[in-house]
């Protein structure tokens, strides 16, 4: 059983990562928030005794299906109620704000030039604009598999899919960004 | 003449994808300072409440782990469970004897009261195996 410091060692490992995925799947950041406590909150409440070693892999299984509780109960609240904001634009979530990009590295990075400092933040919201375009699965393969490091196997079981499938949703994904982020200009 | 990639495939998706997750792994070490603290606070409630679940189950195994081995007798938390179990029969068995003995002093006491009714009542017992009073009473009923 872990202990209460590897369990708080490991959340606090994974919150970050878990939130910025969740992000990338809801576009929302008080629903990340949400389901990445309600996933830190489940995890403690039935996998409390589970040893360590356990807890990577039960924590993306459990991400996983509070990312698609969220998007069942939106559904059917979309079937339910409808909210004026449903109506209106997009919003400006595509416009790129050179000054907001400044304002937002802040001053950990004294030591870069601005320049470096403003080509970095471009080209990271450059892929997460494509890592948004990518089809869920696709997505959400790429992730697990590369971004939390789980091999083939583990993203299988963790998106209750075959190894098969997570190779060429990787595959794709991998092939979608790279020609999407050429198509940019944007060389890695 | 065009070339197979396939052989080169792997690494370049390899390759390609670790340099897309060191962006990402920047983005998330820059989180806005009200989310980390959000996440630390998600953090906390999560681990507080593992605690109090941890309190609760160990104290459930050690009830079950003593039920398993109940055999040794001497742990006073089997003891008591014993007693738990025999004294609710123990009280049914005692209620029972009780009953019984209350029933046959309540059925002693109608009888006596009845056989004192008849003996000190004016006519006497006797007075019904007489063939005569007997018929005497049947007369009167057939004329009522």
């Amino acid at each position: 059983m872990a202990t209460d410091v590897e369990l708080s060692d490991f959340l606090k490992s994974v919150e970050k990562r878990a939130f910025k995925r969740s992000v990338y799947h809801v576009r929302n950041d008080e629903a990340a928030l949400d389901i990445v406590q309600d996933s830190m909150m489940k995890l403690a409440e039935h996998y409390g005794h589970k040893s360590i070693e356990e807890l990577p892999m039960l924590f993306q299984r459990i991400l996983s299906n509070c990312t698609l509780d969220w998007f069942r109960r939106q559904k059917t609240q979309r079937a339910l109620f409808s909210n004026l904001s449903d109506f209106q634009t997009a919003g400006d979530d595509n416009d790129f704000d050179l000054l907001e990009t400044l304002n937002a590295s802040g001053n950990s990075d004294q030591n870069e030039s601005a320049e470096n400092l403003t080509e970095r933040a471009q080209t990271l919201r450059e892929i997460e604009t494509e890592i948004l375009e990518l089809p869920a699965r696709q997505r959400e393969a790429f992730l697990m598999r590369y971004w939390e490091e789980m091999d083939v196997a583990e993203t299988a079981a963790a998106m209750g899919c075959s190894q098969g499938s997570v190779k060429t949703h990787c595959s794709r994904a991998v092939h979608a960004l790279s020609q999407a982020l050429k198509a940019k200009g944007i060389q890695l | 003449m065009t070339t197979t990639t396939i052989p080169t495939q792997l690494p370049f998706q390899d390759a390609f994808a670790r340099k897309v997750v060191t962006h990402l792994n920047k983005a998330a070490d820059d989180l806005p300072r009200d989310i980390s603290e959000r996440l630390k606070v998600a953090r906390s409630q999560a681990l507080a409440k593992r605690r109090v679940i941890a309190a609760v189950v160990a104290n459930e195994v050690a009830v079950s782990g003593n039920t398993l081995i109940l055999n040794g007798g001497s742990d006073r938390q089997g003891l008591w469970g014993w007693l738990g179990s025999v004294l609710p029969l123990v009280a049914l068995v005692a209620g029972l004897m009780a009953i019984a003995v209350i029933q046959d002093d309540l059925r002693a006491n109608e009888l006596a009261a009845v056989d004192s009714e008849l003996l000190t009542d004016e006519l006497p017992p006797a007075a019904y195996t007489d063939p005569g009073f007997l018929q005497f009473l049947r007369s009167n009923y057939a004329e009522r």
